[in-house]
């Protein structure tokens, strides 16, 4: 018999464990994706300087990937938590528009840093950056200047990427490819999928994959090699220059149509735009900062694509799922 | 209809037979539900991709099978064989940790030996061999992890049969001098053979419904199972009508699966065990092919535990154990498996029981009747095989979202429903038999006496029981705790487990915290498979 009491205790705090609380403040729940939460990304020190400034908690919530947070809060509906998402890009604000579930940012004006023309009044851009291939020049010492060397690679050459339907990266490799070569994008895919060592859901985990050694070069961007310039004082991670040039990524942020705390998301917004946002984009999330901002040393020396590509995001959206089936299609062959 | 057929203990019946029939009617409903949202979307069917998936699934469980059973069988022999020598005892009962094993850390272990960068290609750049290579992802990887964590039950439960073979069986086919392999054929074959064939159903099953694996070493659609496409097309592309085809081509395959696999019965004839001593000892080149055999798998199946061991130690223990993630997963997977453990406990006790009365003479009027309702409850026994938890918990994700504006309030009842299916069909494998047994012994005896009720399940059943209640509850209790299924459409903030924390931490690439929730996992498992069966065993003593 006496077993049978710790038994009802642990049943009955089972039920009662499920429950959460409540609190007092205001509270801004932000949507990201995981490497923005992080303790090394931005989102630590986001929070610091606008809950200095605002009287409210900000509260980041890690989804997997970017394209996790539009399907998170699609997944919830209207009775989503967020308030705010953080890190939606180009090829996702037609799409994310479409949903109806997101509200004008409010921000009238911003020094912009873009190299291209930006106008919605839904989503604004807090930074960019180029898509590129990362090796460490320890290891490989002539990386593929194109695609179509790197389906060339002798021996047991490996590449990681990511998957176009949950990762803003995967999908950047997928448009680039498409942008570079049209029609023949299939084909290339069909190339290179032998070099392919494993297709991951995230940035992060092909990142961790490529610096474990298990892969020669990963999906990622120009800028990367200057988080280990600065923060780890290493040389030798460099991008991988291509001649087909290099897919661009705008990163965005919007208010979520749902939210209880309109005012204070507008203030956010506004806050993103600003110097003190803007300045920590460049050392935590190791991106070009969208606003007119002074950058750290170290990114003088980073590459910088002659040649940029970006797809306008209505010609996106308007073939992503049929482009997605097309690469689906070529690597399964 | 009339229930005059049931000659005695009509009430005792009902548990099992509500039990079985709530299941199936879930199981329904969820088909249904799944149904018609695909019939309210207007299915526009692409099937190309449905087929090409379904290919893929067929061929990388048929090969995993193959693979498993081939070296389980080789195991078993060469352990039946080879009776003695150091660390045999050990590996043996090893071998049954394989069943239990969270997935995803077997997953970390095998990246560990078997990686570009691990412990197999360090030790072959020591001696100057060529590496590895990357064969731990893609397909390659997928039949590895499916081997590594099959082929040792398969061995366990072959070994089993082996070693109840008549002594005097081996004296005579060594006395009449045959050869090791026709020895095989004539004596040791047609004692495993029906085993062999049930579990090359089960292993083919649960390599056909593989989620986690697929997931983390898949690493590429073009070797996703019908399970892991359906978690894309959820997660991934929120293209519920893609996710619906899927499920329920899903559902038909595995369903028909299953009334193929029901005709291999697994026969128990646990009767009669026997401590085997070889006599004569065999021919030279059979002894090395079962020297050769265990020490290689012993190595390949060993190492991976020492690698989670390895990379665990070196986790920052102290910032792991303070972070409010971690406390809340732990505290959710060991409530969600104690609750799933109990819970697969008493069903399987409910449906066992009323199978038992139903193919009772003495309690039933045998006809066709009580046949139907028997095969009824078997069917619902191993409901999971036919609507796997991918399904199950897509399932509940489209009726939450009818109900209710938050999807995620039925996710523990879904999480629990789906831990307690998985564990169920081994559940009653195991409970059935002892409870038939039982029921032949004590049965005209109990009658006669008028024991019944709480007084006879007090004096005849707890104490015939106790060890496979242990047992059960130690099983079904781990399955819940190494579960990465449900919970991957599930999970977030708020509602969290171990294997999706462990999950979420291989994704950002939290190498140190993985390692360590790994280690925790595997600890955890091996203390309640090991402790809980002998905790009951004793209890009972007392």
């Amino acid at each position: 018999m006496n077993r049978i009491i710790p038994l009802s205790v642990i049943i009955a705090l089972a039920l009662g464990l499920l429950q959460s609380q409540a609190l007092a403040k205001p509270t801004l729940t932000i949507y990201t994706y995981d490497a923005f939460a992080a303790d090394w990304g931005p989102a630590p020190g986001v929070k610091k300087a606008f809950e200095a400034e605002c009287d409210c908690q900000v509260d980041f919530v890690a989804m997997d990937s970017s394209i996790g947070i539009l399907r998170k809060v699609q997944l919830e509906g209207s009775g989503t938590k967020a308030d705010i998402v953080l890190g939606l890009d180009t090829n996702l604000t037609d799409v994310a528009g479409k949903t109806g579930l997101f509200s004008p940012h409010g921000v009238t004006s911003q020094n912009s840093a873009l190299p291209i023309d930006w106008s919605s009044d839904l989503f604004l851009p807090f930074d960019f950056g180029y898509f590129a291939f990362v090796y460490d020049t320890n290891m490989l010492a002539n990386p593929p200047g194109s695609f179509e060397e790197l389906a060339a690679m002798k021996g047991d050459f490996k590449v990681v990427i990511q998957d176009p339907r949950s990762s803003a990266p995967g999908l950047g490799l997928m448009l680039w490819i498409k942008e570079a070569y049209g029609d023949r994008a299939p084909e290339i895919w069909q190339k290179i999928a032998p070099k392919i060592l494993t297709i991951t859901k995230g940035w992060s985990e092909a990142y961790g994959l490529f610096l474990k050694g298990e892969a020669d070069m990963v999906m990622s961007y120009t800028t990367s090699p200057a988080y280990h310039l600065i923060a780890e004082k290493k040389d030798h991670y460099k991008a991988a220059a291509f001649t087909e040039g290099h897919y661009m990524q705008v990163e965005v942020g919007a208010i979520v149509k749902s939210s209880q705390q309109q005012d204070l998301a507008r203030r956010f917004m506004a806050f993103m735009v600003s110097d003190k946002f803007q300045s920590i984009i460049p050392t935590t999330n190791w991106m070009y900062p969208a606003s007119k901002t002074a950058l750290p040393a170290g990114f003088a020396s980073l590459y910088l694509p002659g040649k940029s590509l970006l797809m306008d995001g209505i010609r996106v959206e308007k073939n992503r799922k049929a482009w997605i089936k097309e690469w689906q299609a070529a690597i399964t062959k | 209809m009339n229930f005059s057929w049931l000659r005695r203990s009509p009430a005792s019946s009902l548990p099992g037979l509500v039990a079985g029939l709530s299941l199936i009617i879930l199981a329904v409903s969820v088909f249904a539900v799944i149904y018609s949202e695909g019939a309210g979307q207007g299915l526009t069917v692409d099937w190309a991709p449905v087929l090409s998936v379904l290919k893929m699934t067929f061929f990388q469980a048929g090969l995993s099978t193959l693979l498993s059973m081939t070296l389980g069988l080789t195991l078993a022999w060469s352990l039946s064989h080879q009776r003695v020598f150091p660390g045999r005892g050990f590996l043996v009962s090893l071998l049954s940790v394989s069943m239990v094993m969270p997935t995803l850390v077997a997953v970390l272990g095998l990246v560990s030996v078997f990686g570009r960068k691990g412990w197999l290609s360090q030790l072959a750049d020591l001696f100057g061999g060529p590496g590895p290579g990357t064969f731990v992802y893609g397909l390659t990887g997928i039949l590895l992890a499916h081997v590594f964590l099959n082929a040792p039950f398969v061995a366990r439960a072959l070994l089993q049969r082996l070693d109840r073979l008549p002594p005097d069986r081996l004296k005579l086919s060594a006395s009449l001098g045959l050869s090791p392999w026709r020895q095989f054929c004539i004596v040791e074959w047609p004692a495993v053979k029906t085993s062999f064939y049930a579990l090359s159903a089960t292993v083919f099953l649960l390599c056909f419904t593989s989620f986690a694996i697929v997931l983390t070493l898949g690493g590429s659609p073009a070797f996703n199972t019908l399970e892991v496409a359906i978690y894309e097309a959820v997660k991934l592309e929120f293209d519920l009508a893609r996710a619906v085809t899927l499920a329920m081509v899903q559902v038909l395959v595995c369903a028909g699966l299953v009334v193929l696999a029901s005709s291999l019965r697994n026969d128990d004839g646990s009767l009669g065990v026997v401590s085997r001593v070889s006599l004569w000892p065999a021919p030279v080149g059979a002894r090395v092919l079962q020297v050769v055999t265990i020490a290689i798998f012993a190595l390949f199946y060993i190492s991976p535990f020492l690698a989670v061991l390895w990379d665990g130690a070196l986790a920052d223990f102290g910032r792991l154990l303070h972070e409010a993630a971690f406390h809340k997963a732990l505290v959710s997977s060991l409530c969600l498996a104690t609750l799933s453990s109990a819970l697969t406990v008493a069903m399987a006790l409910a449906i066992g029981g009323t199978k038992r009365t139903l193919g009772s003479p003495l309690r039933v009027e045998l006809n066709w009747g009580s046949r139907t309702l028997s095969s009824l409850l078997s069917f619902s026994g191993a409901i999971y095989l036919a609507v796997p938890s991918l399904v199950l918990g897509f399932g509940f994700f489209l009726i939450a979202r009818k109900l209710t504006a938050d999807v995620y309030l039925l996710a523990p009842v879904a999480l629990l429903l789906a831990n307690c299916l998985i564990a169920l069909p081994f559940a009653l494998v195991i409970l059935a038999p002892a409870m038939e047994k039982s029921a032949l012994r004590y049965d005209r005896l109990a009658f006669a006496l008028g024991v019944r009720g709480l007084a006879r399940w007090r004096l005849v059943e707890w104490p015939g029981l106790r060890r496979e209640i242990g047992l059960v509850a130690a099983l079904s209790f781990c399955f819940s705790l190494g579960d990465l299924g449900v919970i991957a459409l599930f999970g977030n903030r708020d509602f969290a487990t171990l294997p999706w924390l462990l999950y979420q931490k291989i994704g950002s690439y939290r190498t140190d915290d993985a390692a360590g929730i790994a280690l925790l996992l595997l600890g955890l498992t091996l203390a309640v498979f090991f402790l809980v069966p002998k905790f009951f065993d004793r209890g009972g003593d007392a």
